[in-house]
């Protein structure tokens, strides 16, 4: 604060000939308001005026709006003389504006001056700002890290290369190794898959499938047995862009497991995870190396084999390829699956079926169904109406609490500091995951880069045509979620942003008959298009994300209005199962309901809290099981706002719906809640006690623990606040070193002694054992 | 010496980011999100949480609020220091004011060890305000030490207020307040109130009684968002006694005054009051002449009687004449050049007079004509008020 005051007095001529400037423009400003309010007033008085009986002036003078001074205070205001008129109004007016600017900048900085300066030095230097400064570059240049170390990450990876059969093989092995099949195998009747109405219904029928008759219904499993057939009939052009790729695109019943067997699929057959670079480098290029079994094949063997027919890698001309990548999309060639259980094909269409589901654009849905109708004659699409997506950046890899432990611990203590990062962790969906959950997220994000590399879409590929399959889609989900969690908006944003609305022909199944025969609806995972919905908020811009969240509202209503009536989820015609409708209605009604979540959230964010509340009350309706969390949540925010009484209603609804279910929970609810309500009156000893009960309850409770040491300090009793903060965190620093605890204890380190640096450094310790990579280390404030 | 505002603590906000059994990770990001300590416990997706943080930095001060403060005194040497005393002082431009609680010294602070204070002002003038702490304190040595620090700290102005009057023929005034935010945060009106000076009776017309519950005029919104105006209305009547009494609430009136209570975050609370509210009384002149009764609609060509009031407003008495004049659509009745008498000051006639109208529509009543023989001055009374004329055979 001083120091702000230092630099703006020796600004102090620059900034009067502003304020002169603002006061110029103040005055102005304040004529124009007056002006506006005898305006505003005119109809009215136009009325009056013919009631009044008096003179005209006085009505003139009775349509001005007065400004009034603000006394200082109820106990002053008395001494008012009121003799003030407009001008000092105006004066009045100009220093707050004033003020406000340079309080905007005083504001940046931190309030806790410890900068030691005695006596009438006035010249403190800011160091704490110096310092976020730095932290804040230091931070990009982690994003902005080179691109180089792409070539080599190829040559990291472990190549595993088996000579199998891809197209083949991979059904033989389910049934040869039963540990990595799908669980279920119980039959379903699998719906015919109409193709969105029952007028092209006829047409598209006998192209997609087994021309069995074309009743419309009960084709055998799509997936099997319509492949074998469609390929060998109309189809000689089948490409293989890469065998990592035709092993992840190719399989639709790994594909179609669930997660858990999803990541089998990955693990135990040892894909090829990045596969020469080369290859992958356009799709051109693919296209020829296919043809002439360049590169492509030597760095692959196994390549040639894949489709266990002899292909003709097929050159359809490169020129046809680059306006309309059809052709790619019908990569996948051969399935020997046939002998693969029906039930267990048809049980997961189901699934498949409910989850997919997505209603389509009208545009979008008239390209699919000339997919479907054409389906091999190529059908161009213009390429804006195309995904095409990449890494937008490549190794964002970095550790900031490693780079902090170097200039403040030294290297020594920095070398200890281990963490799992990319290269240190099986390069497949069990590595990734192994990275999720140690929180190493920044090397999480850089393993999807590397997988989504090896589907042909890594970087510098957007804007060239691709081939999307769940993988890669799913892998991109996981990409952007943990960008989002690790607050990097603008590269998620970046990175989306080919993903256009996600509602782009390429990204249905039914764009891709051959790889995915009869499978429809949308590959972009649900949970994908929260996040693209959710992600603008982020970035200054929730009014798109409120319009984002209300087109998906739209369609999970219409959805589950198809369902009501009897239809399947995307409107068509077929014959569901009570079972399955039911279980259908469940998931989409909580789909639903995590679209008004967003949408509170996000109303929240606005500051709306008017239609905050509206949309929590909504969520109530769909997760009944989260009414007491979210009546006490609506009830923090009437806190927030100031409005007590309302909050304090609220509380008193959460205390009579928890009453019934009695249990732990709702015990501490209660009690948190009234534990706010006192800090909302100001009244921290009670507040205080009652933390301090729930911590009786629950002694791991960290909020309570958070919080009563925060009351403490409230309180004037800085050292115990203190020991209740450093106790915890010492009790069980794998769950309390959470950035708002290690916030405040911060906070209090600096407010206790100007010696908080060795505190502070002592928690970098403690954060650089148990935290990973996406640790954020702002919360330490070590500048 | 460290000093830390206390604003209120504010709630920590996570970024939910949830995923489905099927997709890639799992549960995995539910689990994580779990096991984050600052989520919501079985609503993990609400993004406002219920642990509590530190204010981040200083934040807007504005007039009226309370400033808190926590004042730290830390003893980083390693030797016990003794007879500290910790004064804090907040320099306004006007005056200085001492915040400490106690202004006894502590006997001695050992290392590692330190004083704590929190002081509280209610925040009263706007502008640049200094706190001022002096720490003076005697170390093992014998040796008499002193240093002071300045903490300096601007108070904004919270609200803008502006007022409006509308004087009604009945003596009742309207009073119109527009109220601004002008912080940045949204605002919880907690009260918003007139307190009339002792020669009116105010009425608040800013609730609508539905089925006998007052509604708030502004609805279900309770707060003010940043740079929102609200209107409030209030009827002022003058009481009994002064009302009696014309003239008396004559030329530059107080009124009363605004008080306002407000709250924002977690219940910081802000009060304020504004300055007497004045008003010019509207001018009757010398005479005064209004209406006491008329009817709302008369027949077309029928007569039908108004009363008036005369009061005379000046400080002399008055010979009055009334002369009635003709307008296109009144026509009066009764003999015009009246003599009314004398009329001394402060007091009134009520006068009966009856008038037709051959117009239909609404018509003004206007044309009367009052002249003072002892100054030969004419106050001319038009457009006094307004009847609906229908014609007969619809009445």
């Amino acid at each position: 604060n001083n120091a702000k005051d230092a630099k703006s007095t020796l600004d102090k001529d620059d900034s009067r000939d502003i304020a002169r400037q603002k006061t110029q423009e103040e005055i102005l400003f304040h004529e124009e308001t007056i002006d506006l309010g005898g305006d505003e007033f005119e109809s009215e008085e136009n009325e009056t005026v013919s009631e009044d009986s008096n003179n005209f002036v006085d009505k003139l003078n009775e349509q001005m709006m007065e400004s009034v001074i603000i006394s200082d205070s109820p106990n002053n205001s008395e001494d008012d003389t009121g003799e003030l008129g407009c001008l000092q109004e105006i004066v009045d007016q100009i220093e707050a504006k004033d003020n406000q600017k340079t309080q905007a900048e005083v504001d940046k900085e931190e309030f806790l001056s410890n900068e030691s300066e005695t006596e009438h030095e006035e010249t403190p230097k800011d160091i704490s700002e110096i310092g976020t400064d730095d932290q804040t570059s230091l931070k990009e240049e982690s994003i902005q890290e080179a691109v180089k170390e792409e070539p080599k990450l190829g040559n990291n990876v472990p190549v595993e290369t088996k000579p199998n059969n891809i197209g083949e093989s991979k059904p033989e092995d389910q049934i040869l190794s039963p540990s990595t099949t799908k669980p279920s195998s119980e039959a379903e009747p699998i719906p015919v898959c109409t193709i969105f109405s029952q007028a092209n219904n006829a047409s598209t029928q006998p192209q997609l499938f087994l021309p069995d008759g074309f009743e419309p219904q009960m084709v055998k499993s799509p997936s099997f047995s319509s492949i074998i057939e469609t390929p060998v009939k109309s189809n000689p052009q089948v490409v293989q862009p890469s065998p990592s790729l035709s092993k992840f695109f190719g399989d639709p019943a790994s594909t179609n497991t669930l997660a858990s067997d999803f990541f089998d699929s990955f693990t135990t057959s040892n894909f090829i995870s990045v596969s020469n670079p080369n290859a992958n480098s356009s799709v051109p290029e693919q296209m020829s190396s296919l043809s002439n079994g360049g590169d492509g094949s030597s760095s692959n063997p196994t390549f040639p084999v894949q489709n266990g027919r002899p292909e003709a890698g097929g050159p359809p001309s490169s020129l046809e390829v680059t306006q309309s990548p059809k052709p790619f999309s019908q990569i996948q060639a051969v399935f020997a699956g046939s002998d693969d259980p029906f039930a267990t094909a048809l049980n997961m269409s189901e699934l498949d079926r409910r989850n997919d589901a997505w209603i389509p654009s009208e545009e979008t849905r008239n390209v699919l169904i000339s997919v479907a109708t054409q389906q091999y004659s190529t059908v161009f699409i213009d390429k804006e109406n195309l995904t095409m997506p990449g890494l937008k950046f490549d190794n964002i890899q970095g550790d900031a609490v490693k780079d902090l432990m170097l200039r403040f611990l030294g290297e020594q203590a920095a070398v200890k500091r281990q963490v799992l990062n990319a290269n240190s962790v099986e390069q497949s969906f069990v590595g990734l995951k192994q990275l999720i959950s140690s929180k190493n997220w920044r090397a999480a994000v850089d393993l999807c880069g590397r997988l989504l590399t090896a589907h042909g879409q890594g970087y510098k590929k957007s804007g060239l045509p691709a081939s999307h399959t769940t993988d890669s889609l799913q892998l991109w989900f996981v990409r952007l979620a943990l960008l989002v969690k690790l607050n990097l908006f603008q590269n998620a944003e970046m990175e989306f942003e080919p993903f256009g609305n996600l509602d782009q022909p390429d990204l249905y199944y039914e764009y891709y008959p051959n790889v995915y025969p009869g499978r429809k609806g949308s590959m972009v995972p649900f949970s994908m298009r929260i996040l693209h919905a959710e992600l603008p908020q982020y970035l200054g811009n929730p009014q798109e994300s409120l319009d984002r969240l209300h087109s998906m509202k739209i369609i999970c209503a219409k959805i589950l209005e198809n369902l009501e009536q009897g239809l399947a989820e995307d409107g068509s015609m077929t014959n569901i199962t009570q079972e399955n409708r039911q279980a259908s209605v469940q998931l989409w009604r909580s789909r639903l309901g995590r679209v008004m979540y967003s949408m509170a959230n996000c109303l929240l964010m606005m500051k709306d809290y008017v239609l905050a509340v509206d949309a929590y009350h909504t969520v109530i309706k769909y997760y009944p099981q989260q009414e007491p969390q979210l009546l006490s949540g609506i009830g923090r925010i009437f806190l927030q706002i100031g409005d007590i009484k309302t909050a304090e209603k609220y509380f008193q609804d959460v205390e009579k719906a928890t009453h019934k279910l009695d249990g732990l929970q709702s015990q501490i609810m209660v009690l948190m809640n009234r534990a706010f309500l006192h800090l909302g009156q100001n009244n921290f000893a009670e507040a205080h006690r009652f933390f301090t009960e729930i911590l009786r309850i629950d002694s791991s409770n960290a909020v309570a623990n958070n919080n009563a040491a925060v009351c403490l300090l409230y309180l004037g009793k800085l050292k115990d606040s203190l020991r209740q903060l450093e106790g915890m965190v010492q009790q069980d620093p794998k769950h309390y070193l959470h950035e708002s605890v290690l916030f405040n204890l911060t906070t209090m380190y600096e407010l206790e002694s100007s010696r908080s640096m060795q505190k502070k450094q002592a928690l970098l310790e403690a954060v650089a054992i148990k935290e990973g990579d996406s640790f954020n280390t702002q919360c330490l404030k070590l500048g | 010496l460290a000093v830390m505002r206390l604003t209120k603590p504010t709630l920590f906000t996570n970024i939910p980011v949830t995923c489905e059994e099927r997709d890639l990770p799992g549960n995995l990001f539910n689990q994580l999100m779990k096991d984050d300590p600052s989520t919501v416990k079985g609503a993990e997706a609400l993004m406002l949480g219920e642990m509590l943080t530190l204010p981040q930095n200083f934040g807007n001060i504005f007039l009226g609020e309370t400033f808190s403060s926590y004042i730290s005194v830390h003893n980083d040497s390693n030797q016990i220091v003794k007879d500290i005393l910790v004064k804090a002082d907040l320099q306004t431009s006007s005056q200085r004011l001492n915040l400490s609680a106690s202004s006894a010294a502590v006997a001695e602070l050992k290392p590692d060890c330190c004083i704590d204070d929190v002081i509280h002002h209610e925040v009263k003038e706007i502008g640049t305000h200094i706190l001022v702490c002096a720490v003076s304190y005697t170390t093992q040595t014998g040796e008499k030490m002193y240093f002071r620090k300045f903490f300096k700290f601007q108070v904004l102005k919270p609200l803008d207020v502006k007022t409006k009057f509308y004087n009604a023929e009945t003596d009742e005034v309207f009073l119109e307040a527009q109220i601004q935010n002008i912080t940045t945060s949204p605002m919880f009106m907690e009260k918003v109130s007139l307190e009339p000076s002792m020669m009116y009776n105010v009425a608040e017309l800013n609730t609508v009684d539905t089925a006998g519950e007052s509604e708030s005029t502004f609805g279900a919104r309770a707060y003010l968002q940043p740079m929102d105006t609200r209107q409030y209305l209030y009827c002022l009547k003058p009481k009994q006694e002064f009302a009696e009494k014309a003239g008396v609430i004559k030329g530059v009136t107080v009124i009363g005054k605004l008080d306002i209570v407000w709250k924002t975050n977690l219940g910081e609370r802000g009060r304020l009051q504004t300055s007497q509210l004045q008003r010019m009384a509207p001018g009757y002149g010398d005479v005064r002449l209004s209406l006491e009764t008329i009817p709302d609609t008369v027949n077309l060509e029928e007569p039908f009687d108004i009363t008036c009031k005369i009061t005379n407003c000046s400080e002399r008495t008055m010979d009055l004449v009334l002369e009635m004049c003709n307008t296109n659509s009144i026509h009066w009745c009764g003999v015009s050049g009246r003599q009314l008498g004398k009329l001394h000051p402060s007091s009134s006639l009520h006068l009966a007079l009856t008038l037709l109208s051959s117009v239909q529509g609404l018509q003004s009543v206007s044309g009367l004509r009052l002249t003072d023989t002892f100054l030969k001055r004419t106050y001319e009374y038009d457009d006094i008020a307004q009847v609906c004329v229908v014609s007969s055979e619809v009445k």
